[in-house]
Parts: structure tokens; C-alpha cells; sequence
């Protein structure tokens, strides 16, 4: 049953909501790479190799890899910025008063390759909407 | 007037039962897919270990006058020998129970069919004497034919008080500048048999300790999955509570619209 935000978590929302849109993009822009990387390893057998023997940037076996593997590296990155992006969703989803079925929508967001780029900009449109509500209640109210 | 329910009534509505069923099979699973990373976090390093309880020959895993190879160490093996008379050796300090005194161990030299030399370590005895005995026993009869066994590489030479006849190590080097029939080629290693020779009792000698390489990485995944699994717990729980505080908000506010003298709010 969404409810709507409490006037003194405002600047909180609006805190959040900016962290939340960099991590969108963040985490969205990995999400690409991510499935880059996949179709390399799993379709053609190879991992992204960094600085290693063939170049500065090489398309090596996973075992034959001497530079840093890119690969691993962006799977790491992912998840991590998916934490952080993770994390904004649930507090907007605790500060505005969301239903759940929006917080797991928008948590979709991080492994459905370009929703989160949507999302960014829905979800921080549809935040300032439940804001600029309680603001007109609140002037009604008053 | 209406009343507000509790949260505990809340909680016993069917649909935040149905929840908490949910919740608690969301919660299992990711307790059991944390479990599964915990035996993956130990598994590492068990395959190749069980090969060595796979008897194989010896020419198999070992080259006369050739290194012993790391993966021949503890091998099960069969070989065929015919022990030479005269070059038994007794090696002294030899353990066959970590809670008991030292014993014996009694060598021999076999001779396999491709003429190549073999030790062979018969068995252990807890006294020197018994350790003699079945050096004569072993002089009248030896235990030619098939034997099976644990392959091991050869240990180093020790120092000991050599010039009294006590060593210690089983060391091929040092046992073909004893044994009195030249060798054509000496095996690398050792075999220890598993049945003992008569008078002798069977030298305890386990599988090699596999060795168990703690992966962290799967360790840390399996604590994730756990703080998930109460993620989900509390996830019910927070649930409940929003909905404890929602319909108590829209009590409130039914009841404000209600009065008509009501307070303004700031």
C-alpha cells in the first residue's frame, strides 16, 4: 500500500536519487560490457587480456592470459556497482514509500541489459512526482 | 470506532503467512546455494588425489634410473619381484603408530622381471630381535611373486651411526652401497607392501593427504548468501510493518477528516 514520503525524509530523497542515477549509469554501461565479455568467453572460448604479450588490448584463452584479465575485471565491477545501485533502490524504495513490486522492478534494472538507462530516467521523474505531491498537500493542509 | 490491528495481527493474515512462507523458501534456498559454495570452497584439489587408490603397475608410474615422478608418490601399484638373499636391511626408528615407540622396518631387494632393483619394505616389528627373526625366516623363504603396495619416492640418507649397522632412512642411494648383488637399475622409489612378511606386522601407510586449499572466494560468496537469506527474512518483515503503518496512517487521516474541529497542522 504506497503511501507516499514523510516531509522530513525530502532532502534524503532527493540525495539518494541523485546517487541513484549515477549508479544506473554505472551499472548499466558494465551490464554491456558484462554481456560482451560473456559472449566472448562463451561463445569463442576467450577472455579480454590487458596489457598482456599481444597487445594492449588481446582476445586470449583464460588460461593463457599474462596481462590483466579484463574479463574477470568487469564481472567484478558489476557486481559491486549493482550493490551500490542495489542499495539506492531499496532506500528510495524505503524513504518514498514505494510498493515492493516497484523496488524489485527497478532492481531488474541492473541485469536487464539497457533498463537501468530507463530507468534513469523514470524513476528519478517518478521520486520529484511523489515530492512535488506531498509538497502540494502540505500547502493545502497549511 | 475502528481500531487498529497490530502488527501481529497483520502478520497472521493469510496473505502475509503466504509471505512468510515464501520468504522462508526464498531464505532456505539461498541457505542451501550458500552450502553449495562452502563444499565448493573445499573441493579444490580432491580429483587427483583419488587416482593414486587406483592400482596401476609399477612400470606404469616408474622408469628404472629415473626420476620419481610427483604424481607416482603414493601410488598403489603391483609389481612383480624375486627378493635377493643376503640383502634384507633393518632400518630402526621407525614409526607405525604415532602413539607408540619407535620399531623396525625390514627392506628387502627385489628383483623385478625387467631385471631392474626394487626396495621393498617388508613390514615392521616393535624389537630388533623380532626384526632378526624374520630377516631368517625371510632368508629361507622369500615372498617372491605379485605384490601390492604403496609406491613412494625414496627418503634421504640420514646420519646415523652407520659403521654400527643403524640407519634410519630408507634411502635407495644409501641401499644399493649395501646390497651385495649389483644392481642393473634401481627404481627411484620404494614399494611398501600391504601384506606383511611372516613374524612382521603391516606397515600402516595411508593415502596421501589430499590437500585441502581453502578457496576464499567461494568462502565469502557463501557468507553473501547467507546475509541474503536473512535479507529475505527481514524483507517480510518490513513488509508487514509498512503495511502495520500505512493502515494506521489512513486511520489517522480518516479520523481527522472526520472531526470537524480539527486541529490545524502545521
Amino acid at each position: 500500500m504506497p503511501i507516499g514520503p514523510r516531509p522530513e525524509d525530502v532532502s534524503r530523497i532527493r540525495r539518494t536519487v541523485s546517487i541513484y542515477k549515477v549508479s544506473s549509469y554505472i551499472t548499466g554501461t558494465f551490464l554491456l560490457l558484462l554481456l560482451l565479455m560473456m559472449v566472448f568467453r562463451y561463445g569463442f572460448g576467450v577472455d579480454i587480456e590487458l596489457l598482456g604479450p599481444y597487445g594492449f588490448l588481446a582476445l586470449t584463452p583464460k588460461d593463457l592470459i599474462d596481462g590483466i584479465n579484463l574479463s574477470t575485471l568487469i564481472l567484478i565491477a558489476h557486481g559491486w556497482f549493482y550493490v551500490l545501485y542495489l542499495g539506492a533502490d531499496f532506500v528510495m524504495w524505503r524513504l518514498i514509500r514505494w510498493s515492493f513490486t516497484k523496488f524489485l522492478l527497478i532492481a531488474l534494472g541492473g541485469v536487464i541489459p539497457f533498463l537501468s538507462f530507463y530507468f534513469e530516467r523514470r524513476v528519478p521523474k517518478d521520486a520529484m512526482a511523489a515530492i512535488a505531491t506531498l509538497e502540494t498537500q502540505e500547502k493545502v493542509a497549511a | 470506532m475502528q481500531t487498529q490491528a497490530t502488527m501481529w495481527q497483520i502478520a497472521r493474515r493469510p496473505r502475509w503467512i503466504g509471505a512468510l512462507v515464501l520468504a522462508l523458501a526464498i531464505a532456505g534456498g539461498f541457505a542451501a546455494l550458500g552450502q553449495w559454495q562452502l563444499s565448493r570452497s573445499f573441493e579444490s584439489g580432491a580429483a587427483p588425489d583419488e587416482q593414486t587408490e587406483n592400482i596401476v603397475a609399477l612400470d606404469a608410474v616408474s622408469t628404472p634410473q629415473q626420476p620419481v615422478p610427483a604424481l607416482a608418490t603414493g601410488q598403489l601399484v603391483t609389481a612383480e619381484a624375486t627378493f635377493v638373499a643376503g640383502d634384507y636391511v633393518v632400518l630402526s626408528d621407525r614409526f607405525n603408530d604415532v602413539n607408540a615407540a619407535p620399531g623396525f622396518w625390514v627392506v628387502g631387494h627385489g628383483i623385478t622381471p625387467d631385471g631392474a632393483s626394487l626396495a621393498v619394505a617388508l613390514g615392521w616389528s616393535a624389537t630388533a630381535d623380532e626384526a632378526e627373526s624374520a630377516v631368517a625366516g625371510l632368508e629361507q623363504s622369500a615372498p617372491d611373486g605379485v605384490l601390492t603396495g604403496r609406491y613412494l619416492p625414496s627418503e634421504s640418507p640420514q646420519e646415523s651411526d652407520f659403521e654400527a649397522g643403524q640407519r634410519s632412512a630408507l634411502a635407495v642411494s644409501e641401499l644399493v652401497n649395501l646390497w651385495a648383488q649389483q644392481p642393473a637399475g634401481v627404481h627411484g622409489g620404494y614399494l611398501v607392501t600391504d601384506a606383511a612378511a611372516s613374524g612382521l606386522v603391516r606397515i600402516d601407510s595411508p593415502a596421501p593427504l589430499s590437500e585441502v586449499s581453502l578457496n576464499l572466494l567461494n568462502v565469502f560468496y557463501a557468507i553473501e548468501w547467507v546475509v541474503f537469506a536473512g535479507f529475505a527474512i527481514f524483507l517480510w518483515y518490513r513488509l508487514v510493518r509498512d503495511t502495520w503503518e500505512a493502515e494506521g496512517e489512513a486511520l489517522r487521516d480518516a479520523e481527522l477528516a472526520a472531526t470537524p474541529h480539527a486541529p490545524p497542522v502545521e
